[in-house]
């Protein structure tokens, strides 16, 4: 099992697209926001505006992370490697064991880079319990975008899933309001927005950066997870990982 | 038939929707046969291979690999596989690859040894995304051996190889075999189960058509083709002993017969010459093109 963790982690390790859009990209993003928006403002209201920026990014570099990782279960599946492990004596079900466990852990240097340049660059100043509270409850609730990868990495070939990977980053980065505040959203928008799981994603952050930890996240999250887990046992169960196709 | 079974097939059925790929398919393969599932493409090799190696359930039948279930087999390591539709892990090392499946075998084939019987010794730190058809299907066939398993079973192992590359591939097959490895393949190259397989099982429309040796199969046709010359008129050699049908290009002319000798000699007797004349026995192609034939005609 570790051979075979650490085997995939190296795979993911050489694909520089990836490492680009997890962690340099949200990282730069998070600089650039902050600069655009907090500018011109007085100190107080500049530690808000980049405190929110932070944590909308930390959120957007979270769900690129898992997304990718997971649906990456795709291109093993249509190249035919899935299948050829089948006839191996590696046991399947710890290929997708480890595949979950490679989306989950391969979130956190994103997490970790994007905080670090939040507060080494651009100055945010929360405690260390708050910092640490922040990454680690971001952490564990991307475990909802890890199941979403997986239920659309098993269900997608490869071509759809790499597409997918990047539609589905976007649109759920832009429409809950990770790269621009719902706050400014026409209403209609906000509402769409307020249904997404990426939305209360960084609503958990933002609580807790604000020190003011809400139940509403971690419930309207815990039911996507669910959905999601639901999701993608019902798609593995109806396509075995070692089919070709169909 | 030999005492110790090494892959047994009952009542195998395969179907997909409803498509029947194999119908009902007895088989039974001992200990250090070497075996050619011959058929054309969609006579069901692939399903029998697949379904051999518990990659689905099948509709109907069992499948034993080494007294024990698919399943079973492949993780104690019994049988190595090339799949038709089999692929390498992207952005991975052809090293690390084989280190991954080469760890989980109990008792696994020594690394230089093996990338040297397979082919691969100058290719263990490439990338995967690096190697060409060819070398793929050895890095396949490495993983297949690196358990040194009893049985090898190989669906269209060659089918992404040059010339040169198949030989080496039979060759490196017929050294497994003589080492007493189990070595089934399926094929829809003629030669191939010709020089390679001490026996060849023929499949057309998910059943075996003939289960023999290559010179069996060629003799299910009996007789001989007698091949010769004729710029003028074909008259009357229909009507000549033994003949059984005629055939040939341009002035070349082929008569099969059931009786080389009488056709010769009556065909002697009244013609003045028989350029390039020859004689042949059968050969697998024709035997093969008999047989599914044949088998269509019944249907």
């Amino acid at each position: 099992m570790t051979e075979l963790l650490l085997f995939q982690l190296r795979r993911v390790g050489r694909n520089k697209q990836y490492l680009f859009f997890t962690v340099l990209l949200p990282a730069l993003f998070t600089v650039f926001f902050t600069k655009v928006i907090g500018g011109q403002l007085a100190p107080g209201d500049y530690q808000d505006v980049a405190g929110s920026v932070l944590v909308s990014m930390l959120a957007y570099g979270a769900i690129g992370a898992a997304l990718g990782a997971t649906i990456r279960i795709a291109f093993d599946r249509s190249s035919g490697w899935l299948r050829q492990l089948r006839v191996t004596p590696v046991p399947s079900g710890s290929v997708f064991a480890v595949d979950v466990a490679v989306g989950a852990l391969l979130v956190l240097p994103s997490l970790v880079v994007v905080a670090l340049v939040g507060r080494f660059v651009n100055g945010v100043q929360f405690g260390l319990g708050t910092w640490l509270a922040l990454v680690g409850s971001l952490w564990a609730g991307s475990v909802v975008f890890v199941a979403l990868g997986v239920a659309v990495g098993l269900a997608l070939e490869a071509q759809a899933a790499g597409a997918a990977i990047g539609i589905l980053g976007t649109v759920l980065a832009a429409l809950g309001g990770l790269w621009f505040p719902v706050e400014q959203f026409p209403e209609g928008m906000a509402t769409v927005a307020r249904t997404l799981p990426s939305y209360w994603f960084a609503e958990l952050g933002r609580d807790i950066a604000g020190g003011t930890p809400a139940s509403a996240p971690v419930a309207v999250l815990g039911g996507y997870g669910v959905l999601f887990a639901v999701a993608a046992l019902a798609v593995a169960r109806r396509r075995p990982l070692h089919a070709v196709a169909g | 038939m030999p005492s110790t079974p090494v892959l047994e097939i009952d009542g195998l059925t395969v179907r997909y929707g409803g498509t029947l790929a194999v119908d009902a398919l007895d088989l039974r393969i001992g200990a250090g046969e070497t075996v050619a599932l011959l058929g054309s493409n969609g006579a069901g090799k692939s399903s029998i291979v697949n379904a051999a190696l518990g990659l689905f359930r099948p509709a109907a039948g069992q499948v034993r690999l080494l007294g024990r279930t698919p399943a079973e087999a492949v993780q104690a390591g019994g049988v190595g596989a090339m799949l038709q539709h089999g692929g390498l892990p992207s952005e991975a090392r052809v090293g690390e690859v084989l280190a991954l499946v080469r760890r989980r075998h109990a008792d696994p084939w020594p690394l230089d040894d093996l990338a040297a019987t397979a082919g691969i010794a100058g290719l263990l730190d490439r990338g995967v995304d690096a190697l060409s058809g060819g070398q793929r299907q050895r890095v396949l066939l490495a993983l297949a051996l690196a358990g040194a398993p009893p049985l090898l079973l190989l669906d269209e192992p060659t089918s992404a190889m040059d010339v040169a590359g198949r030989q080496a591939f039979w060759t490196t097959m017929r050294g497994l075999a003589d080492r007493g490895h189990t070595v089934v393949f399926a094929t829809h190259h003629l030669d191939e189960a010709d020089a390679v397989a001490d026996r060849v099982v023929v499949v057309a429309g998910g059943r075996v058509l003939a289960d023999g040796t290559a010179a069996e199969i060629k003799s299910r046709i009996a007789g001989r083709t007698v091949r010769f010359r004729c710029p003028g008129p074909r008259d009357g050699l229909a009507a000549l002993p033994g003949v059984t049908g005629i055939g040939g290009d341009g002035d070349l002319v082929e008569l099969a017969t059931t009786d080389a000798e009488a056709t010769l000699r009556a065909l002697l007797g009244t013609r003045a010459g028989l350029p390039d004349l020859e004689v042949r026995g059968a050969s697998l192609e024709q035997a093969f093109l008999h047989l599914t034939t044949e088998m269509g005609a019944l249907r």
